[in-house]
């Protein structure tokens, strides 16, 4: 265990700082941000306040104390219950996006203290095929959870997704109640559970583990729901409530605990595990 | 290296697959509630989720199944153009899920086995449902299954999509008529996710496996309850007699079995769900 001890709030992760004059722009208003600016304000453009997409990894640096960080890593075998071939294999989707992401999934797991508390970070990454919930991601959430029971951790989920991973069919349904386990197990161990959940984040992440939490926290701006805006315009011909399914309608509506610009995410997490993790160790 | 199938025979297996889709969703296959007044007795309907409306696509109360009172949940899809509107085709808003929860704690509460009749294209994909949290209300109903303190056996009658099905799918037992489909999303909305067109559907079919012996290979369903041919559609009578005594006989398997097993067999099932 890497927990430090004090009673002070541990400084946050120092974010890597590269020497690259390159310039990165805001995807909202184009703002330009020289050399690792963008990244030190944790990806969150100080012009339009919109909170740029975080890599799985990155994230869980964002959210730990400096040096506690832990990554866990967790092998599965890859599945591919259908033999799903829509043009490209399957398996050759999931190696492209293995290529391009550099990681081995959708979720990256880690012990970590956050705020002197013990706690399991799962954050999913969006660009692995759009976080989509295969087999191999229920796995690994269902691992994470296990992990946080038996060491008496806290468990933080950063979820975004566009959903289930239609090319693993029936078997990424059931990743919906594979996932449900794991929360279950965790909160009848008595260990609080919070999840974050970041742009944009639907269909059956959002209907499962997602919600299951004792706090859910949304970044401003993100996108969540079940069935997507488009989907719905579609089936309905409805016309879309101004600023529908982002984070504040869904605050509006109770759906959601808070909305956390991110640059608080941390603080409010530590201060969230403080007053609910008395049961971890 | 795959090999390519000549067009015309990929073809013909594209609307072979969409063809199971549709013999599953043929509008005279037994519904929830022609199933309930035949397989039943004593049905009495309970209404409402007590916190906003009641939502008639799903319909649920106790009854009593060969002389046992059991408490049984399912989704209607209505019979003719008007039933179907009350019933939105089967497709749940939230409340309809909260109703759901509702009678699982009384079923928990009198010591009821559940007895869920699965039969929907989605859950309602719509503005209110959104707003009154269709996502969170299906994450509750299961949470709410896994930790049920009692048995639990679940049906796929014809049609099984999405999380929407998935909300009445978990069980101690769950079974299905041979000619269901159960998909992680109708052939429709998976065509316009993966080829951006929903006029693929076909295509996404036979891609997806949608029958139910794709669920029964993966484990997500346990039994696979005959149809006289051509099916269900044709011979109600005799495919719900079939559902019937499969329900009887799981019930009965599961009747005796200790709470905590019961529980512990239920997570354990789940844990590895999926592979």
């Amino acid at each position: 265990m890497s927990v430090r001890p004090g009673s002070l709030p541990v400084p946050g992760p120092r974010l890597q700082r590269t020497t690259s004059a390159d310039t990165v722009a805001c995807p909202a208003c184009g703002r330009r941000f020289v050399g690792d600016r963008f990244e030190r304000a944790l990806r969150v453009c100080s012009s339009c306040g919109r909170h740029a997409r975080v890599p799985a990894t990155l994230r869980a640096q964002q959210i730990a104390d400096r040096g506690t960080l832990d990554i866990v890593p967790i092998t599965v075998a890859d599945r591919d219950p259908l033999g799903f071939d829509d043009g490209v294999p399957y398996p050759q989707r999931v190696a492209q996006a293995r290529a391009e992401t550099g990681n081995d999934e959708v979720f990256t797991v880690a012990r970590a203290g956050v705020g002197d508390v013990p706690a399991v970070l799962a954050c999913m990454d969006f660009d692995f095929m759009g976080g989509s919930l295969g087999s191999a991601a229920g796995e690994a959430f269902a691992q994470a959870c296990e992990l946080a029971v038996a060491e008496r951790r806290a468990l933080i989920a950063v979820c975004t997704s566009g959903g289930a991973r239609m090319q693993e069919g029936i078997a990424s349904l059931a990743q919906m109640a594979r996932c449900s386990v794991g929360t279950a197990q965790v909160a009848n161990a008595g260990l609080p559970y919070v999840t974050v959940l970041a742009d944009p984040c639907f269909g059956g992440v959002t209907a499962s583990f997602a919600t299951q939490a004792d706090v859910i926290i949304a970044e401003p701006g993100a996108r969540i729901g079940f069935a997507g805006g488009r989907v719905i315009e579609q089936a309905t011909h409805d016309r879309l409530p101004e600023g529908f399914q982002t984070a504040e309608f869904l605050l509006a509506h109770g759906m959601v605990d808070m909305v956390v610009d991110r640059r608080a995410l941390r603080s409010v997490l530590v201060r969230l595990l403080g007053a609910y993790g008395a049961h971890t160790s | 290296m795959t090999t390519v199938a000549p067009t015309t025979e990929l073809a013909e297996r594209e609307r072979d697959a969409f063809a199971r889709v549709e013999l599953a969703r043929h509008p005279s296959r037994p519904r929830a509630l022609q199933v309930i007044a035949r397989a039943f007795s004593d049905f009495t309907e309970q209404r409402g989720d007590r916190l906003f409306g009641d939502d008639r696509a799903v319909v649920g109360g106790p009854a009593r199944l060969d002389g046992a009172w059991v408490m049984v949940i399912g989704q209607e899809k209505g019979v003719d153009a008007m039933s179907r509107a009350v019933h939105n085709f089967g497709m749940p808003h939230p409340e309809g899920y909260r109703k759901q929860q509702r009678l699982m704690r009384i079923a928990e509460k009198f010591g009821l086995p559940v007895v869920f009749l699965i039969d929907t294209p989605a859950a309602h994909p719509g503005v209110g449902a959104e707003e009154r949290g269709q996502a969170w209300a299906i994450a509750e109903s299961l949470t709410a299954t896994l930790q049920l303190r009692v048995p639990v056996v679940s049906a796929v009658l014809s049609e099984g999509g999405s999380g929407g099905a998935l909300a009445l799918g978990l069980g101690d037992r769950v079974l299905a008529w041979e000619n269901a489909v159960y998909t992680v999303a109708p052939p429709e909305t998976c065509a316009a996710i993966l080829y951006r067109d929903a006029g693929q559907r076909a295509r996404a079919a036979l891609a997806m496996r949608p029958g139910v012996d794709t669920a029964y290979e993966l484990g997500l369903v346990d039994e696979l309850v005959p149809e006289p041919w051509p099916g269900a559609h044709e011979h109600p009578d005799v495919a719900i007699a079939a559902l019937r005594g499969a329900l009887v006989r799981n019930l009965a398997e599961l009747k005796d079995v200790d709470v905590e097993t019961l529980l512990a067999q239920r997570l354990d099932r789940y844990r590895r769900a999926g592979g």
